[in-house]
């Protein structure tokens, strides 16, 4: 409750009042507040949205980069073999799912990341912390549009792999964007982790670097989790990507209904639930600090 | 009531040289920015923030705006403090800071002022409108569909000042508004403050251009090392040369500067 008060921006004390009366004054402050919410989601969309198609070759050489990352992969499983099939599914569509899904989160906080990082070279993030947004909200708002924008590569990724290489699936739709949505708060806190380091010590991308290859590594992206070391096992199951990772393929491969993910998704759920109100905690921290020592825009 | 209440603020920077110093020569210690300032802003007065280079002016503002939170004292705007509430003296003030490159580039300085508005909470009915209205005031019109990656400085020092007044700030800040602007523009823009002023929003206005205190001033801070060390009105008539021969007679800066110019033999 709290941390939504914060969000809307208001002291949750005056929220939440007995009175009828102060109640519908709630309820048409939260429905104008969130009028205006979804009016700033669209002006960050639209702003990242117009600077991408205005990089034009930009979608060129992420186009060109799908189709030789799929292509390796394709070769890779040709020359491995059709023996090797973890979890009983062939090799090029288990690496399609893990590569695809991993690509997403690591790339997503990747381009939210730069934009801080970008906007801090500019001193745009000096002026946009002086706007009526509270700045958490400004952060998931941008972070939504980031995820956004390589929601729309993973779909593109997935296309190609099943259109050109033959990916053969058997997908629940429901079951795969119940394990998107689940997994969002999760690949947010990444986001707003890489930016709080940034903010903080100028060195989100040394972070995310290092997350990054820890992920490739343990969350089953490449190869089942099941073949490393146990105690490296046993970390890779504290990886919340590797259910997401192992959710999607159960969802888009196997085509399992929601019922019988749903331990999954509640494990996601609970990840989501914890990471994300702590990322935003230490957020707000580091923005507080910058803005005491004067190193917002340092970079 | 007092529209900016700026008292005995204290804001010093620490600096932590690199972990690894004994490779360069990182000064560490801490800069006193403001020691113990105090000053207030009355509704439609036109205060100017007068003094040298690192006296402590774009710090004063950007204490205003929350961009940067006091070490010592407090700072409010219409009654708010910018520590506890401010969110709420965000929604007061717009700020124009004087190095502007804060745009995004490869959108139109339309596209960038809608999306500062939206963030501003200006609502999307009113929004054109307005854009339109400041593009105008700041002779940007013709230029509004322009991507700003094209734009000179002045081109992005105008966009800044209508970027800070599409929200229609009650306070309204401004550091070195006129740096980059040509003779004619910065007329029009000193007009465009005392306009504002008249439709009582008040502007803090930092900068060492004497003349454009005098065309706008109703009061004068001069700030030196950090310290205030004055705080008068300004007459209608007073002129750019009275403030220069006030500035340097209280800053002492004078000797520095004929010293300076006798060293290089263009003594008059």
């Amino acid at each position: 409750m709290r941390l939504w008060a914060r969000f809307i921006g208001r002291d949750e004390r005056h929220d939440f009042d007995d009175t009828i009366s102060t109640k519908m004054i709630s309820t048409t402050m939260i429905s104008t507040k969130m009028t205006s919410t979804l009016d700033k989601l669209y002006a960050i969309l639209r702003r990242d949205l117009l600077t991408a198609v205005r990089h034009r070759s930009g979608f060129v050489v992420a186009l060109v980069g799908v189709f030789t990352e799929l292509a390796a992969f394709y070769f890779l499983s040709r020359a491995i073999g059709p023996s090797f099939r973890p979890g009983g599914i062939e090799y090029f569509p288990f690496l399609l799912v893990g590569t695809g899904v991993y690509t997403f989160f690591v790339m997503s906080a990747q381009a939210f990341l730069s934009a801080v990082q970008e906007a801090q070279q500019t001193g745009t993030l000096e002026v946009l912390m002086t706007t009526s947004t509270a700045p958490a909200e400004l952060v998931i708002l941008s972070s939504i549009s980031a995820f956004a924008g390589n929601l729309v590569n993973l779909l593109v990724y997935l296309f190609a792999g099943v259109a050109v290489f033959r990916a053969s699936i058997h997908a629940n739709f429901l079951s795969c964007v119940a394990v998107l949505i689940f997994s969002l708060a999760i690949a947010l806190a990444l986001g707003i982790a890489a930016a709080t380091l940034q903010v903080a010590f100028q060195k989100g991308s040394a972070l995310l670097w290092l997350l990054s290859s820890g992920l490739w590594f343990l969350s089953g992206a490449m190869f089942p989790i099941q073949s490393l070391p146990r105690p490296l096992e046993l970390l890779a199951r504290a990886v919340p990507l590797t259910y997401t990772i192992d959710g999607m393929r159960r969802a888009l491969l196997e085509g399992q209904s929601v019922t019988a993910m749903a331990p999954t998704l509640a494990l996601l759920a609970g990840f989501g639930m914890v990471l994300l109100p702590l990322a935003l905690a230490g957020l707000s921290l580091s923005l507080r600090r910058a803005r005491q020592d004067g190193t917002l825009s340092f970079y | 009531m007092d529209q900016v209440v700026f008292q005995s603020v204290r804001k010093i920077f620490r600096h932590r040289p690199a972990l690894f110093n004994w490779l360069g020569s990182e000064r560490g210690g801490e800069t006193v920015a403001l020691k113990d300032v105090s000053f207030s802003a009355a509704r439609a007065e036109v205060l100017v923030l007068l003094g040298p280079n690192g006296s402590g002016k774009t710090t004063a503002l950007k204490l205003i705006s929350t961009m940067l939170l006091p070490d010592a004292g407090s700072v409010q705007v219409g009654g708010f403090d910018a520590r506890r509430d401010a969110g709420e003296v965000r929604r007061q003030v717009g700020i124009a800071v004087a190095a502007e490159r804060s745009f995004f580039p490869r959108l139109s300085a339309r596209e960038n002022l809608d999306f500062f508005a939206a963030l501003d909470e200006v609502s999307r009915r009113e929004r054109a409108q307005r854009i339109q209205e400041v593009l105008r005031d700041t002779g940007l019109e013709e230029q509004a569909d322009t991507l700003v990656m094209k734009f000179s400085s002045g081109m992005y020092q105008r966009l800044g000042i209508a970027r800070a007044l599409v929200k229609r700030p009650s306070v309204l800040l401004l550091d070195e508004p006129t740096r980059s602007l040509d003779a004619a523009t910065t007329a029009h823009f000193w007009a465009t403050i005392r306009t504002l002023a008249r439709q009582q929003t008040t502007v803090l206005l930092a900068t060492h251009n004497f003349a454009e205190a005098a065309a706008v001033a109703d009061r004068l801070l001069l700030l030196h090392r950090g310290e205030l060390l004055a705080d008068r009105p300004v007459g209608d008539e007073e002129s750019a040369e009275a403030l220069r021969t006030f500035y340097f007679r209280m800053t002492g800066e004078i000797d520095e500067a004929m010293g300076a110019i006798h060293r290089a033999g263009r003594a008059p």
